[in-house]
């Protein structure tokens, strides 16, 4: 066990972590383009009219589409002059979650601060940042399609790893890989809604008092 | 003295005459074959007398007025034909030579590729064609191939020299990456292998080397160049080699009988002499089956001038015909008048040949069954762990946030993944194995969310209601109602999650449908109704939630 530990730790872990980097770079490509076409939804969205229905049709279809199924769609449906990286591709396929998901809170925040909640106006940051989370978790699906990321970086590992226990051992670690800045971006989350809170409650008391 | 000298003379006498006996027929006396090839040959000189002007002559004598043979063959083959500048080389331009040579001509090379070598030759544009042709029953209707073939490939899995793989017993549920339209594709898809799909088969080896394929399957004749290579010879091995297939020369299947027939007994003389063989060791490509071919050349059975006729001596060409489904032909007819009708390609191979509408039918089975079981599992995880996260003793609880706190750190594949290599220790890989390791990583995912907020419910309602009030089970419905929304939300989410489960060899419709595109054509056709398909399916479970989360919070009202 010791041993394992040891060549995981000087082979394994910086590939991991290097994986880990792409599985980032590709939420926060998916998240960045999600703003930008989630948000243009829900401005068309509401204009309401043809343009309105349009936008509700399109992100209805976009909320169900499976990001799995759209990756390989983008893989193999794309014309053969269209050259994209994998990471491109799998980022792209995160796009309709991501604009679906910025579609819907960013149209759930002016509700709230039309109705005078501009503190529930402002769960959209921190809903943003969770879908970010999400989609670094979701990117994982890029080993599918040769996507050098972290799972990929497990998987490959795990092929040279014939005994079960082994190989549940380099799964926790990727486990706890992914697990722990998730549950510490979670942490941060739930700590700056906190201080937001505090602040606009705070500035809301002192303007009525 | 004169005793013994007799004695000797007589023995030397037995010993050749025994030697004699015992030759092979190749080495007694003239062989028929040569025999037969020196005749049609001195026929077709002798006819250049008079026939070079005359129409309809056979290509042999053609070749014989002008002195040349047209060859086409390839420009960059690794090891069998390249070009450098006007520098041809390789094992198929050196077969080419010795051919021309024993025909007594020059030769004229063209350049061909896979796509035009068969009109090259329907054109007259050559003569002949050496250039990695496998020998199929599809092409057999195409151009006339010379018998015997002067080599065979067969598709070799290469990988890591430290993975243990020896055969088909160890490729279940492994991911391989090949090119698609290669026709062995279809026997590691039988075999329970998970494919990795390639427009080129020139980035494998690369994709071997930076570690995105564990392992690759692709013609032991294009993996012949890279093992020349010492790193990588260094780094992986052939593990097991399958899916034979003949290579042969060809000509036109009309005008050109007396060439044909000359190319058949060049091509039986060079495999019993050992020419092929010695230009293959010669170039370092694999030579076991020419060494094979050398014994049954060298057979008396076989070395004769119809050997190259007898099916006990040729190799058959593979039958690589597909089966069509009763229906094609209406498919066939819809997919031209949908072109002609709109302008846009339309290819359905998922239903116009039998295997590839059986895969079609037992996807849709499999990925209906899959959103079934992970509703299913998902409902009951939730149920479950509502109830551990809702309950007085404390270990439950942290036992149950535990798993809730583990399974949502895990991306979704690598749960996958652990929930695969557990269900493969515990039970022999199978396609049944493979969607319950799916149904079960899928409904534990989200049915600890789902969970997370019922107990999370139950805690509010706890707060709410004083303990005497209600009941322990009637507060649980409660919560289970006031969560219905989150419940419906991970119930969708696992319904949209199944098509992942292809990643662990689970045969549902996109697994069916990548299996399908890797031996036929019309991937853009394929992924776009596969796309449209889970849509439409996501969006009748969303229908399908969206009226039990009703019938829950009408129960929580009621309650």
């Amino acid at each position: 066990m010791i041993g394992l530990l040891e060549r995981l730790w000087s082979d394994f872990l910086p590939l991991l972590w290097a994986g880990m980097a792409v599985n980032f770079e590709i939420a926060g490509i998916a998240i960045a383009l999600g703003l930008a076409f989630g948000l243009a939804l829900a401005f068309a969205h509401l204009r309401g009219g043809l343009i309105g229905t349009g936008a509700a049709t399109a992100v209805t279809l976009m909320r169900a589409a499976p990001t799995f199924v759209v990756m390989f769609f983008l893989l193999n449906a794309l014309p053969r002059e269209i050259s994209v990286s994998g990471v491109m591709i799998v980022a792209l396929s995160l796009v309709p979650y991501s604009a679906a998901f910025v579609t819907d809170s960013s149209l759930d925040a002016l509700r709230h601060l039309r109705s005078g909640s501009a503190l529930a106006a402002l769960q959209f940051l921190p809903n943003v940042m969770r879908a970010f989370f999400v989609l670094v978790m979701s990117s994982g699906a890029g080993a599918a399609i040769g996507v050098g990321e972290g799972i990929s970086a497990i998987l490959r590992q795990a092929e040279q790893l014939p005994a079960l226990g082994d190989r549940l051992v380099l799964f926790a670690i990727g486990v706890a890989s992914f697990g722990v800045p998730l549950q510490l971006g979670f942490l941060v989350l739930r700590f700056a809604q906190r201080r937001l809170g505090l602040r606009l409650t705070g500035r809301h008391s002192r303007r009525i008092g | 003295m004169g005793a013994m000298r007799a004695f000797a003379a007589a023995r030397l006498a037995l010993a050749i005459l025994t030697l004699g006996l015992g030759m092979p027929a190749w080495a007694r006396k003239t062989p028929a074959p040569d025999a037969a090839l020196a005749n049609l040959l001195e026929a077709a000189r002798a006819t250049t007398r008079t026939g070079c002007a005359q129409a309809n002559t056979d290509r042999l004598v053609r070749i014989f007025c002008a002195g040349y043979i047209r060859i086409g063959v390839r420009d960059y083959y690794p090891l069998f034909a390249t070009r450098t500048g006007d520098v041809r080389e390789g094992y198929e331009v050196d077969v080419a030579r010795a051919l021309a040579a024993k025909l007594g001509v020059a030769i004229e090379f063209s350049r061909v590729n896979a796509a035009s070598r068969i009109p090259l030759l329907a054109e007259d544009r050559i003569d002949l064609v050496i250039a990695t042709m496998g020998h199929n029953t599809q092409r057999d209707g195409q151009v006339r191939f010379i018998r015997p073939h002067y080599y065979r490939s067969e598709t070799v899995l290469v990988g890591p020299r430290e993975l243990a793989i020896s055969g088909w017993k160890d490729i279940a549920g492994r991911t391989v990456c090949v090119t698609i339209g290669n026709g062995s594709n279809a026997s590691l898809v039988s075999h329970g292998a998970r494919l990795l799909l390639f427009d080129e088969a020139g980035v494998l080896p690369e994709r071997l080397k930076d570690g995105t394929c564990t392992l690759a399957a692709q013609d032991d004749s294009f993996f012949a160049e890279a093992f020349t290579h010492r790193g990588f010879a260094a780094r992986f091995a052939p593990k097991f080699g399958f899916a034979q297939v003949p290579w042969g020369m060809a000509v036109e299947r009309t005008g050109g009988e007396k060439l044909a027939r000359a190319l058949d007994l060049i091509s039986q003389i060079f495999h019993r002499d050992g020419i092929f063989l010695e230009l293959a060791r010669r170039h370092q490509i694999a030579a076991g089956f020419l060494e094979e071919q050398q014994k049954v050349w060298r057979s008396p059975a076989c070395d004769t001038d119809a050997g190259s006729t007898d099916s006990n001596c040729i190799l058959p060409a593979l039958d690589t015909a597909l089966e069509p489904t009763r229906f094609a032909g209406a498919v066939a007819a819809f997919e031209d008048w949908f072109s002609s009708a709109t302008g846009v390609e339309l290819s359905l191979p998922m239903l116009t040949t039998v295997p590839a509408w059986s895969l079609l039918l037992s996807g849709v089975g499999n990925t209906l069954v899959l959103i079934g079981g992970a509703l299913l599992a998902t409902l009951l995880f939730a149920l479950g762990i509502g109830a551990a996260l809702s309950s007085t003793a404390g270990p439950l609880r942290w036992l149950a946030r535990s798993v809730v706190i583990l399974l949502q750190s895990s991306p979704i594949v690598l749960t996958l993944v652990v929930a695969a290599a557990v269900a493969h220790a515990l039970f022999p890989f199978s396609a049944a194995v493979a969607l319950g390791a799916a149904i079960a990583a899928l409904g534990l995912a989200n049915g600890s969310n789902a969970g997370q907020a019922i107990g999370e419910a139950m805690r509010t309602l706890r707060l709410e209601w004083p303990a005497q009030e209600q009941s322990a089970s009637a507060l649980f419905a409660r919560a289970v109602g006031r969560s219905a929304t989150q419940i419906v939300a991970f119930l969708i989410n696992a319904a949209k999650g199944t098509p992942i489960a292809s990643f662990i060899g689970a045969p549902e419709l996109l697994s069916a449908l990548t299996d399908i595109t890797s031996f036929s054509s019309g991937r853009a056709t394929t992924y776009t109704l596969l796309l449209i398909f889970y849509t439409l399916v996501v969006m009748l479970v969303v229908s399908v939630c969206r009226r039990l989360q009703a019938v829950l919070e009408r129960g929580k009202a009621a309650s």
